[in-house]
């Protein structure tokens, strides 16, 4: 059976990351987020995967090639212009062949293989299958109604009411009969979907184990911690370098050739990434992952943190709740605030207009290639577009 | 739901197709059969019982060939007996046929068989099928032609496989509705209701959509379509998944599963024809004394009933623990008591009811499984149709007990005319009304279980209390916390905690109240004076209440409001949705939610 990823689209919600990348070209825990999609796909028994890709492909072609890393045949379908999901599955349609097939979207992540579960019931049943979980909230998702043998009766939009259903979690095995009901509902993939429960069965398979839909910044950060927490153990490179009087504590992960000098506490789980340089008496904390490449200066904090690569952090920083792009240098003392101080809920601006992130912690979210000068103090969920040049702050 | 397998071989087959059946055992477990075509002649042997009980009575790996099919039943229709079990012959004996599903023409289909001349051995609709395929065969000499031909005639569902010595290298297998998966081996291959019937085999499977069918030899797979036999392409499904994976069937847990099916498990047990629950009142009527039995979740279920059956019959039934019946009972002659038990295996009860009919008693159960020890034991058996329940730890069979005991209290209650049959009917109706509540709010409030278990699933002592018939509710749905979860939950009346037990509370002390509706306004009262006595000295209150029970919300740190509901099926609502609780609450624990720690389905033993 075939897979079809989708990844083509720009993903505005999650900017300033998206800018300059494809969603799936995000990284957690040390991995861009496709290669864990990928990993489990060929453990659940795929072979062949389409992805639909349009936005920044280049940098997925270059990364992903052929598939064969990861034991399959990946082949690219590009999706010109971007118009919706069912839009992408017409495009994909030729190479469908007429045939069953396993549909993924590409910003979510699981804990676990979801996609066994799903094909484990499209083979139980030869129906279409959606996987469906249950988020904290359910008002950003499609909310489904289940009856007594797990087929889905009902779909309902971002429900406004008292309600919290299992919602559709992004991954799906769909017969060909998909194809007809999006003609006839204009390739829009809800009301495609909802025709087609309609016209056959659609079987539930309830995914329970962790689940994330990456949609704004601060997601990068559950999804990192999401990963994490499956960590069971440190694994330190043979090659990494470290000095006297380092500190290892739980699932810490350090690759190649990278250099910890003296005094510098890990506190798992956490993440070092090849070729970075950690000063001295630095503080790694949970769910920190420092991406290849980076230099972490002497003395700094970082805590619950993605650094995505290649960037430089000077000297007595703390990063907190925050995620910073690929090539960002941040100079001496900066600190992102990752609290208010009544205990408020951080809310972050975005283009559709401000949103109540629901966590009392969050810090910053820097675009790539961004350049912070000295002593700056960055308040709780600023989002800094990519290539933002600040100078020093400087007081005489 | 059924299970059956197939296979297609050069080699002996007998010992792979006992395993592919054993593997699917979850599907079904009243009885088992395996037929084998060898040297040109079909031998099958079945029996009742599970598949290696079958297995010691007929020695069915004795069975030589290289071709078979195989069955493990669960009864809907037709009672379990050996002649009920698989695969059926055709009258001819020329075909033989597995079949999974239910067809619903089978009666119209069966008289118009018998005015062809054709006899029958059991009450099966499959039994009906292979005999149309032998009529069509007659006309046609052509078994695929025969076997597309029989199947239009019928409607309903199937998952069903096809042996026959005139194709004696052939399996023809067929689906709508039930599920069928093949399997591609090298220079053999495998049917299956699903993947764990070959899994042990070959990893590659195709899997048939509805309307399709295919003709399997031992190196080649054709699929079709039945509306026109025109061949479809199938694609090739590696399966890289260990058996643990597949076994739970796509689902994350049977637990769930089975809570979800709740809806259609009261529907079931409201079909139950007025006979049998009659049969149960009877019993009661009859007897001076009259006693409930129970041991373990169905102690509960029968205390739940002991509440409806003073309200709604004003016949006090004393309810005794199966394990304590002896000792404690004083059944005589003239008495009766009914028993619950899912398995219809369980040890104790058995045990007492044996007792109960030394001392010259009536006895009754509702019993799930079919042709068990107790449904053969008693003088009137409820079964109560509920499938096959796989977690160890029982929701939806419970939860068609106290239906059916319900529906025994209102047949009792006009009868001793308590309830006039105009009360009986609005009991009824909100009965009738029960499933559709339960699926909304399974659908509505799942996610509002799910965050307050990701709260409270850390917390190490609950109080669950209620009062009237929320008491046994809250008994009930403390023993389901313990079980799944390895939390201790105290279940007991509200109105016994400032007789002690307020000595424990304090905040990391938990309570779970089962609120009833305001209009109960006595029950109500005592209800939240009991939850001010927890608030007020520092514990954490957490409550199932109504909607528009402001009162009940403004005492409870944490709520859950369900959609109003009918006062007799209040407390059902309350204990499915207790059940959902504990089940996310063992989630968050990651406990081995379907086969808890030192815990069987079915208690067996003294």
């Amino acid at each position: 059976m075939k897979a079809v990823i989708l990844a083509a689209n720009n993903s505005p919600r999650l900017q300033p990351f998206t800018e300059t990348r494809a969603k799936a070209m995000i990284r957690v825990g040390g991995h861009y987020i496709l290669e864990y999609t990928l990993k489990a796909l060929g453990e659940a028994g795929i072979r062949e995967v389409l992805l639909v890709v349009n936005h920044q492909q280049d940098a997925l072609r270059r990364f992903f090639g052929d598939g064969s890393a990861w034991g399959l045949h990946l082949d690219y379908v590009v999706q010109e212009p971007v118009l919706g999901i069912g839009h992408a599955l017409e495009v994909c349609r030729p190479q469908l062949e007429n045939q069953s097939f396993l549909l993924v979207y590409g910003d979510t992540l699981f804990h676990g293989n979801p996609y066994q579960a799903a094909l484990q019931a499209y083979s139980g049943s030869g129906a279409s299958v959606a996987t469906v979980a249950l988020p904290p909230s359910s008002r950003d998702f499609g909310n489904v109604y289940l009856d007594h043998e797990m087929r889905i009766t009902r779909l309902v939009e971002k429900p406004q009411g008292a309600m919290a259903n299992y919602v559709l979690a992004g991954v799906f095995v769909l017969t060909p009969q998909i194809f007809s009901c999006l003609e006839a509902c204009e390739r829009d993939m809800a009301r495609s979907l909802q025709q087609l429960l309609e016209a056959t069965k659609v079987q539930a398979t309830i995914w329970e184990e962790g689940w994330i839909d990456i949609i704004y910044p601060w997601h990068i950060l559950e999804a990192n911690q999401m990963v994490m927490d499956t960590w069971t153990h440190a694994s330190i490179d043979a090659s990494a370098k470290l000095m006297g009087n380092v500190q290892i504590q739980g699932a810490v992960v350090v690759e190649e050739n990278v250099v910890i000098e003296s005094g510098t506490v890990l506190k798992g789980p956490c993440f070092i990434g090849k070729n970075s340089y950690i000063g001295n008496n630095t503080l790694v904390r949970h769910h920190s992952a420092v991406g290849p490449l980076s230099v972490v200066g002497y003395g700094s904090e970082l805590k619950n943190c993605v650094i995505f690569g290649s960037s430089d952090l000077g000297r007595l920083s703390f990063i907190g709740d925050s995620v910073v792009g690929e090539g960002v240098q941040l100079g001496s003392g900066v600190t992102t605030v990752n609290h208010h101080w009544d205990q408020q809920t951080v809310r972050c601006s975005l283009a559709e207009g401000t949103i109540d992130t629901q966590l009392q912690k969050a810090g910053a979210f820097i675009g790539d290639g961004s350049i912070i000068g000295a002593r700056h103090t960055i308040s709780p969920g600023a989002l800094v577009p990519s290539g933002t040049i600040h100078s020093d702050n400087l007081s005489l | 739901m059924c299970g059956i397998s197939g296979i297609v071989s050069a080699e002996p087959i007998s010992r792979r197709l006992l395993s592919s059946i054993r593997s699917q055992e979850y599907r079904g477990y009243d009885s088992c059969g395996m037929g084998t075509l060898h040297e040109g002649t079909l031998h099958i042997r079945k029996s009742t019982g599970g598949v290696d009980e079958v297995n010691a009575k007929e020695d069915l790996l004795a069975l030589q060939g290289a071709l078979g099919i195989a069955h493990t039943r669960w009864a809907t229709h037709g009672g379990v007996t050996p002649e009920n079990a698989h695969p059926h012959r055709s009258m001819n004996g020329e075909f033989a046929l597995a079949h999974n599903g239910i067809i619903s023409n089978y009666q119209e289909l069966r008289e118009e068989l018998k005015s062809q001349g054709i006899t029958f051995h059991s009450q099966t609709d499959t039994e009906v099928l292979v005999n149309l395929v032998q009529v069509a065969y007659q006309t046609c000499e052509d078994v695929e032609e025969a076997f597309v031909a029989a199947l239009h005639r019928v409607e309903g569902s199937f998952g069903v496989i096809l042996m026959t010595p005139h194709e004696p290298e052939t399996l023809f297998c067929a689906k709508h509705e039930s599920p069928l998966v093949i399997g591609l081996g090298v220079n053999e291959n495998f049917i299956g209701s699903d993947i764990n019937a070959f899994l042990e085999y070959t990893r590659r499977a195709l899997v048939l959509e509805d309307g399709e069918y295919a003709v399997l030899k031992r190196d080649t797979c054709a699929v079709k379509q039945l509306s026109n036999q025109q061949p479809v392409d199938k694609s090739v499904l590696m399966v890289d998944w260990d058996t643990e994976t597949t076994k739970k069937g796509g689902f994350a847990h049977y637990m769930l599963k089975e809570i979800f099916d709740e809806p259609h498990t009261i529907r079931q047990a409201l079909k139950v024809p007025d006979p049998s629950i009659q049969g149960l009142a009877q019993i009661l009527e009859d007897s001076q004394q009259g006693y409930l039995m129970g041991v373990g979740t169905t102690y509960y279920v029968a205390q739940i009933a002991q509440y409806l059956f003073s309200q709604m019959a004003g016949r006090y039934l004393p309810t005794i623990s199966s394990d304590e019946f002896a000792e404690v009972s004083s059944i005589q002659s003239g008495d009766a008591v009914i028993a619950v038990s899912q398995s219809g295996e369980t040890y104790d009860t058995k045990t007492a009811l044996q007792y109960a009919q030394r001392q010259g008693a009536k006895t009754g159960a509702v019993v799930n499984v079919m042709g068990s020890s107790i449904s053969m034991l008693v003088d009137h058996v409820v079964m109560q149709g509920s499938g096959p329940e796989i977690c160890v730890v029982s929701t939806k069979a419970a939860l068609a007990q106290v239906i059916l005991l319900m529906r025994t209290a209102l047949e009792l209650g006009v009868r001793t005319q308590r309830l006039t049959p105009e009360q009986a009917r609005g009991h009824q109706a909100a009965l009738e009304s029960l499933p559709e509540a339960v699926e909304a709010s399974l659908n509505e409030q799942s996610g509002f279980l799910r965050n307050l278990a990701r709260q409270t699933h850390q917390v190490q002592n609950w109080l669950f209390l209620g009062c009237g018939i929320y008491y046994p509710v809250a008994m009930e749905s403390a023993l389901k916390m313990k079980e799944v979860t390895y939390q201790h939950a105290e279940g007991m009346p509200a109105g016994f905690l400032k007789h002690g037990t307020l000595s424990l509370i304090e905040p990391s002390v938990h309570s779970l109240f089962f609120i009833p509706p305001p209009e109960q306004k006595g029950l109500h009262d005592r209800t939240l004076i009991a939850m001010e006595e927890i608030r007020t000295r520092g514990g954490t209150v957490v409550g199932f209440c109504f909607q528009e029970d402001e009162r009940a919300q403004s005492i409870l740190h944490h709520a859950i409001v369900l959609p109003s509901e009918s006062t007799f099926t209040a407390p059902l609502l309350q204990m499915v949705m207790a059940q959902l609780l504990s089940y996310y609450t063992a989630l968050e624990l990651k406990r081995a939610i379907d086969k808890p720690r030192n815990l069987a389905k079915s208690v067996t033993v003294g």
